[in-house]
């Protein structure tokens, strides 16, 4: 996957998705504020930031990309095939559990 | 991790953050706010959307809509209105590039903060009916900017300027045209139409109206109408380019209106250039461009074909009384067939074959045409020189045309059974005298009439064609039961005539010289033989004879000649000198054909086999003749007096119009019968109408004898007067 055709989305914890613009765009909102006009941040890093939006509730979100993008094309399509969600764990943060 | 330990394990409700911050929502405006802000000054690339998409989102969410919305409004409201300022300060020309460049602004600032408050929009406007953001956006601009005091007429002046100077024939920046004006249709068509629409047709006519004045003035018709036409064409042009397509038509319609409707009776009846010589002169580029640009406006068409109608029917008129025209029939109708030639290509190529127009001609040629009187003699004069010689080297096709063209013209005639009496009378000398060129041609006309008229018209001179080809049967069968007896004598040829289908003429008796009389009673006692019941009568003055003549020096002609004048000139074998009494006398022929006769024998140059004492041009009873020895001419065989058939000379044409009145009364008597019989009772007035509309495809009736019929039909218990209504007839059967 080329740097141009994914947006990293990253959670409230800080754990970043690099998803498909495609399998982003599903999503009305994230699609506002990428084609939007104005240029905001988003645009300019390829980065959107979800402060509210906890990790285990945006991963499922990405599923939901890449599910909606296959069944609604109704055909198993490339990205589909190679998907991987990456979690990252940047350094300076913990997963607890306790 | 320690299992020991053993804590109560709780799942708590999933909660929303709850708002525990009183200033929140001002908070929160505060951000929107800003941002706002940062997006009208092209700033955006700070801000983080979803921040702002989330803070909006809990605005609303948390019942803080109505801030958020009025908030935008004031925020929205304050930027434009400096916006506004900064537009007005624009210098002259940059006002519009000015314009256009802060409209770009702000429709990209609307959509970004659109999609920022998408949430809001989908939400909170529809279920408060509030004006969504894009809308709201737009309305808002056209409040603050275009609505500005200093802004709105500065506007609308400066477009129509750029208009002014483009008709003017400067260049003018037309994207920057299109674009304001797509500004002003997107702020909504009531915007476009009163803010520049109204204004803009308004200025226009006037431009119009002065332009159309001037060019009135100074131009004739044709310049005048390339002109209106290239204006046209320039406007509807405009409106492609930068307008909005809705002006099309309203402006077109300015323009006709001015430029055409406006001037239209002066156009049309303008001197030297007007439709009048346009016709003339067969212009007609100028005429299809007249036609194309009359058929815009109302009344245009109308106006033009009523010129073109008065003008037809003036020429026309002109023509068919015009007493030089009128001496070669031939030529008389040749000209009208030109005229009608030259008026149907007109309509064809400038009129684009426009029915109104054809209809308009019909109805003129049918008026003009029958003005005079002797039309439909002139008409069978044509057919008649055109069956004898005109049609003698021309193929076909063109036979069939030039005899459809005269079927045209025959249906223009009202009295069509003037036509036919002629047409009988000369056919009958074409057969005679064996003197049609092409029995295909005889025929396909017959056929065409018999299509026009119906089986009626044409019994008739079916029925002379039959008795020909029978004469000819005939007289096998007389030359092969005679035998070798009339072998060496003078060859007859006889054409026996059914009475009813040739035109009657009286037969005054004729002495025959005496070779030939023997020959007449043999055939006669053959054919009576043969057809028991029927009688024969001699008719001399129809017939022709070849003679064989020498003259001096033994120089021998052959002369074809009227049986009348062989008659006169075998009585020369006997005598030398003859007076003309004892010419009368032995030949009993009647005077006026006589001396016609012995006018063209004796008086005609070149064809002078007699001679006459005294010479002069005119036959008296005391003239004499002598034969003329010293008869020469470069032919051998000599043709002399002919029995063409000619113009009537006044007596003739009273006694022919006599005869079709006479014809015409039973034919008028049998409409009657038949009308009464089926309608029993009818009144005075609907009897004549129903009469003339029975009676039309052959003649037009004259109320005035038909209402002598009616009266000669009561006389003989036909019909009677209605005892209640006296102005009512009744049928008695």
């Amino acid at each position: 996957m080329r740097k141009e055709d994914t947006v990293k989305l990253i959670s409230a914890e800080g754990f970043e998705f690099v998803v498909d613009k495609k399998a982003a765009m599903i999503s009305q909102t994230i699609r506002n504020m990428l084609t939007s006009p104005g240029s905001f941040a988003e645009t300019e890093h390829g980065e959107v930031t979800f402060p509210e939006i906890s990790t285990t509730i945006l991963e499922k979100i990405c599923q939901y990309f890449y599910w909606s993008l296959q069944y609604s094309s109704g055909k198993e399509t490339e990205c589909t095939k190679n998907r991987h969600v990456l979690p990252r764990v940047p350094g300076d943060q913990n997963y607890h559990c306790s | 991790m320690d299992s020991q330990k053993k804590t109560n394990f709780q799942i708590e409700a999933f909660k929303h953050r709850v708002v525990v911050d009183p200033k929140y929502a001002d908070k929160t405006w505060k951000i929107l706010e800003h941002a706002i802000h940062e997006i009208y000054n092209q700033n955006a690339g700070e801000l983080s959307f979803e921040e702002l998409y989330r803070n909006a989102y809990n605005m609303v969410l948390h019942k803080f809509g109505e801030k958020l919305y009025s908030g935008l409004v004031a925020t929205m409201t304050a930027h434009l209105k400096e916006i506004s300022k900064s537009v007005e300060a624009a210098q002259g020309g940059s006002f519009l590039e000015v314009l256009n460049g802060k409209w770009n602004d702000h429709n990209k600032a609307l959509r970004t903060i659109r999609d920022i408050l998408m949430y809001m929009d989908r939400t909170f406007i529809p279920s408060t009916r509030k004006i969504p953001v894009h809308d709201l956006g737009l309305n808002l601009w056209r409040d603050n900017v275009i609505h500005a005091n200093n802004i709105q007429t500065r506007l609308l002046n400066t477009l129509l300027e750029l208009i002014l100077m483009e008709r003017t024939g400067e260049v003018i920046n037309r994207g920057l045209m299109r674009n304001i004006v797509k500004m002003l249709v997107d702020l909504g068509s009531s915007v476009y139409q009163e803010d520049f629409e109204k204004p803009f047709l308004e200025v226009s006519a006037d431009f119009y109206r002065v332009e159309s004045q001037r060019f009135i003035e100074c131009c004739d018709c044709g310049d005048y109408l390339k002109k209106a036409e290239r204006r046209l064409n320039e406007e509807v042009e405009r409106v492609s380019q930068y307008l909005d397509c809705s002006s099309e038509s309203k402006i077109t319609n300015v323009v006709d209106e001015e430029m055409i409707a406006n001037h239209m009776q002066r156009l049309v009846h303008m001197e030297n250039s007007g439709l009048v010589s346009m016709l003339l002169d067969d212009r007609y580029e100028d005429l299809g461009r007249m036609y194309s640009l009359f058929r815009r406006v109302v009344n245009g068409l109308n106006t033009v074909r009523d010129v073109m109608t008065s003008h037809i029917r003036e020429t026309g008129k002109q023509l068919v009384t015009d007493p030089e025209k009128v001496k070669d029939p031939v030529e008389f109708v040749q000209r009208l067939l030109d005229e009608k030639d030259k008026y149907d290509k007109i309509i064809s190529v400038a009129f684009n074959n426009d029915k109104t127009f054809q209809n308009a001609l019909n109805s003129s040629f049918e008026y003009f045409l029958n003005l005079n009187t002797r039309s439909p003699e002139f008409i069978s004069l044509f057919v008649d020189d055109k069956l004898r010689k005109g049609l003698k080297d021309v193929t076909e096709e063109d036979v069939e045309i030039v005899l459809d063209k005269v079927m045209m013209l025959f249906r223009y005639l009202q009295e069509k059974d003037v036509f036919e009496k002629y047409y009988k009378q000369h056919l009958a000398k074409r057969l005679l005298s064996g003197k049609t060129i092409s029995d295909d041609a005889e025929r396909s006309l017959i056929l065409k009439l018999k299509t026009e008229c119906g089986y009626q018209f044409t019994s008739k001179l079916e029925g002379m064609f039959m008795d020909m080809k029978t004469s000819q049967d005939t007289m096998q069968g007389f030359y092969a039961s005679q035998g070798a007896e009339v072998g060496d004598g003078p060859a007859l040829v006889v054409q026996v005539l059914t009475m009813g289908s040739w035109p009657t003429q009286p037969c005054p008796p004729c002495n025959l010289p005496s070779e030939l009389s023997m020959l007449c009673e043999r055939f006669r006692t053959y054919y009576l033989g043969t057809h028991t019941g029927r009688r024969l009568y001699w008719q001399i003055n129809m017939g022709t004879a070849d003679i064989k003549a020498t003259f001096w020096k033994g120089q021998k002609h052959e002369l074809n000649v009227s049986s009348y004048q062989m008659c006169v000139l075998l009585l020369f074998n006997n005598a030398d000198r003859l007076t003309y009494k004892e010419i009368e006398q032995a030949t009993q022929i009647p005077t006026t054909d006589l001396k016609r006769c012995l006018q063209s024998l004796a008086c005609v140059k070149g064809k002078n086999v007699l001679r006459k004492e005294p010479m002069s041009k005119d036959i008296s009873e005391d003239d004499a003749f002598l034969f003329n020895d010293k008869f020469t001419s470069k032919f051998y065989k000599v043709k002399i007096g002919t029995v063409a058939a000619q113009k009537e000379s006044e007596p003739e044409k009273q006694e022919t119009r006599q005869r079709v009145e006479e014809d015409r009364k039973p034919q008028i008597e049998a409409a009657i019968v038949r009308i009464m019989k089926s309608r029993r009772v009818l009144e005075h007035n609907s009897v004549i109408t129903e009469v003339t509309k029975q009676l039309q495809p052959r003649f037009l009736a004259n109320p005035v004898e038909i209402k002598k019929r009616i009266e000669s039909l009561i006389e003989r218990d036909f019909l009677e007067r209605d005892n209640t209504d006296r102005k009512s007839y009744r049928y008695l059967a």
